[in-house]
């Protein structure tokens, strides 16, 4: 009984500065972008393999996503002599909520993943310590780059992904769902007010601050070779995506509230 | 002058460096013997700060540096040069970026001047052909000597520490690196070089410390370590029996 308390104390104190370590990570990350030096050309990289690198795979998520979507809101509101409205709530589903969480998800496997391995194997092949020895603070010229460019990328990756999610939306409700192309697009026009579009812009600059927190923290705390390379590049993609999730409800919950809809 | 006193160190529950003290001037040759995982390059990271001790004192040069912030440590390794084992050397720059990174870093130099100050450095290390290449063009040996070059472009070092500079190399490239390590303190620089392989340690060290279960078991000169009765450093000792070099 006296070990097995032990052994949760231990385990407990680990996680509780494990937290204050990440929001540390997270903190200073954020606020060395004020601070000189400015690694633009680091930053600059990690923009284009973030960004530019996504792009196709975004493209082809967000289509198909788009795509099922239309088809499955045509099937379901032609029995109920709807069908009309489907151009709307493709529109709001994807703009407020499915256009975000997706492109988040997609740019965790893809972006966040390659973070935590990239930096786990900088730890492990002592260039962090060697960036150290140097007298570079690792935070600022790892982190901070990759901060800004998932909270600048992301955004841009998930309006991409909206587009296209309704132009896959149209494809099937136009050829498939033998809808109206115009009433479709002037019910998605509709929707296109402040609420939702605020609701759904804000969510991709948190989620990619998120990530790229996560997926760094993660990676610059790799131990032990290639099976903790493993591991911590695993837990940066799990702890992402369950935060994405989770965030996602949050965020809903206080611009619903905030911007006046009621539940 | 490097000075541990009563040095601990943990990793978890395992203790890796027990109550360890010795003193070291910056013009000495050390090597730091012992069997792996036994404390010896946490020595080397504990000089530099780069972690901190559970318990005692480490003293560079007058100055208790365990309570040191990260900032103010910057100025300690500015007096140490560290090439890390297998190098370091970052994957996304090629040879002649790695080597300028500090220049790019600290200081104002055009590209002309970086350009002239990498191939100064990297022709002192004999790799001056491989300067466009990538880290992973290059051989364990090259590796080194790029990492050397890079670590001079950083500072001009008090003393220069080594962490296994020699393992997983054939005999000729170990020898280049014993060369110039030996080549590097002419004039006067002293150096720590962490090693497992007694036969590159006698090459270019001239005192002996060795390690065992993070305890300190032997500190003296080559003659000592060759007649020390001590059944560890026998072991390490019989390749050189081996190495047909025992009277070197």
């Amino acid at each position: 009984m006296g070990q097995w308390s032990a052994a949760v104390m231990i385990r407990l104190k680990e996680l509780i500065s494990d937290l204050q370590d990440f929001y540390l990570l997270s903190f200073r990350g954020v606020l060395n972008i004020f601070k000189r030096p400015f690694y633009l050309k680091d930053t600059i990289e990690q923009m284009d393999y973030a960004g530019a690198g996504s792009f196709f795979i975004i493209f082809i998520v967000s289509l198909f996503v788009g795509m099922a979507l239309s088809l499955q809101l045509s099937a379901e509101l032609s029995r109920l002599g709807m069908k009309v409205y489907t151009g709307k709530v493709v529109g709001i589903s994807v703009i407020r909520e499915l256009g975000p969480v997706v492109a988040a998800l997609v740019f965790t496997g893809r972006v966040g993943a390659g973070m935590a391995s990239e930096l786990g194997l900088m730890v492990l092949g002592h260039q962090v310590d060697t960036l150290r020895v140097f007298g570079v603070d690792p935070v600022k010229k790892l982190v901070t780059p990759r901060i800004v460019s998932s909270i600048i990328m992301l955004p841009a990756l998930t309006i991409i992904g909206d587009a296209v999610s309704l132009f896959g939306g149209y494809y099937i409700a136009v050829f498939v769902s033998n809808q109206s192309g115009a009433l479709y697009w002037s019910s998605i026009r509709e929707e296109l007010i402040f609420e939702n579009v605020f609701s759904g812009a804000i969510k991709p600059f948190v989620f990619g601050y998120l990530i790229a927190c996560i997926c760094c923290y993660t990676g610059l705390s790799t131990k032990g070779g290639a099976t903790g390379l493993r591991q911590s590049t695993t837990k940066a993609v799990v702890m992402s995506i369950i935060m994405i999730i989770v965030s996602d409800f949050v965020l809903t919950r206080i611009l619903l509230y905030v911007l006046g809809f009621s539940v | 002058m490097i000075v541990f006193d009563k040095v601990c160190f943990s990793y978890g529950v395992r203790q890796i460096i027990k109550d360890l003290s010795f003193s070291i001037n910056s013009d000495e040759r050390v090597a730091i013997l012992g069997g792996s995982g036994e404390g010896k390059t946490t020595i080397l990271k504990l000089i530099m700060g780069l972690i901190k001790p559970d318990s005692g004192k480490i003293i560079i040069d007058g100055e208790d540096i365990t309570g040191k912030t990260e900032d103010e440590l910057r100025e300690v390794r500015m007096k140490f040069s560290l090439v890390f084992q297998e190098g370091a050397l970052f994957d996304s720059l090629n040879v002649k970026e790695n080597v300028a990174f500090c220049l790019r870093e600290y200081t104002k130099m055009t590209e002309d001047e970086i350009d002239r100050k990498v191939r100064e450095l990297l022709r002192t290390v004999g790799v001056e052909h491989a300067m466009e290449f990538m880290p992973e063009e290059l051989s364990g040996g090259m590796h080194r000597r790029v990492s050397i070059a890079r670590s001079l472009a950083a500072c001009e070092p008090m003393m220069f520490l080594y962490d296994e500079p020699t393992s997983g190399l054939d005999p000729v490239n170990a020898d280049n690196i014993c060369k110039l390590i030996l080549e590097l303190s002419k004039d006067g620089k002293g150096f720590i070089i962490v090693t497992h392989k007694v036969v590159d340690a006698l090459r270019v060290a001239s005192r002996f410390i060795f390690l065992k279960d993070g305890e300190l078991v032997f500190d003296g000169d080559s003659e000592k370590l060759l007649h020390s009765d001590i059944p560890d450093i026998q072991v390490f000792i019989s390749e050189l029996n081996y190495a047909g070099v025992k009277n070197v």
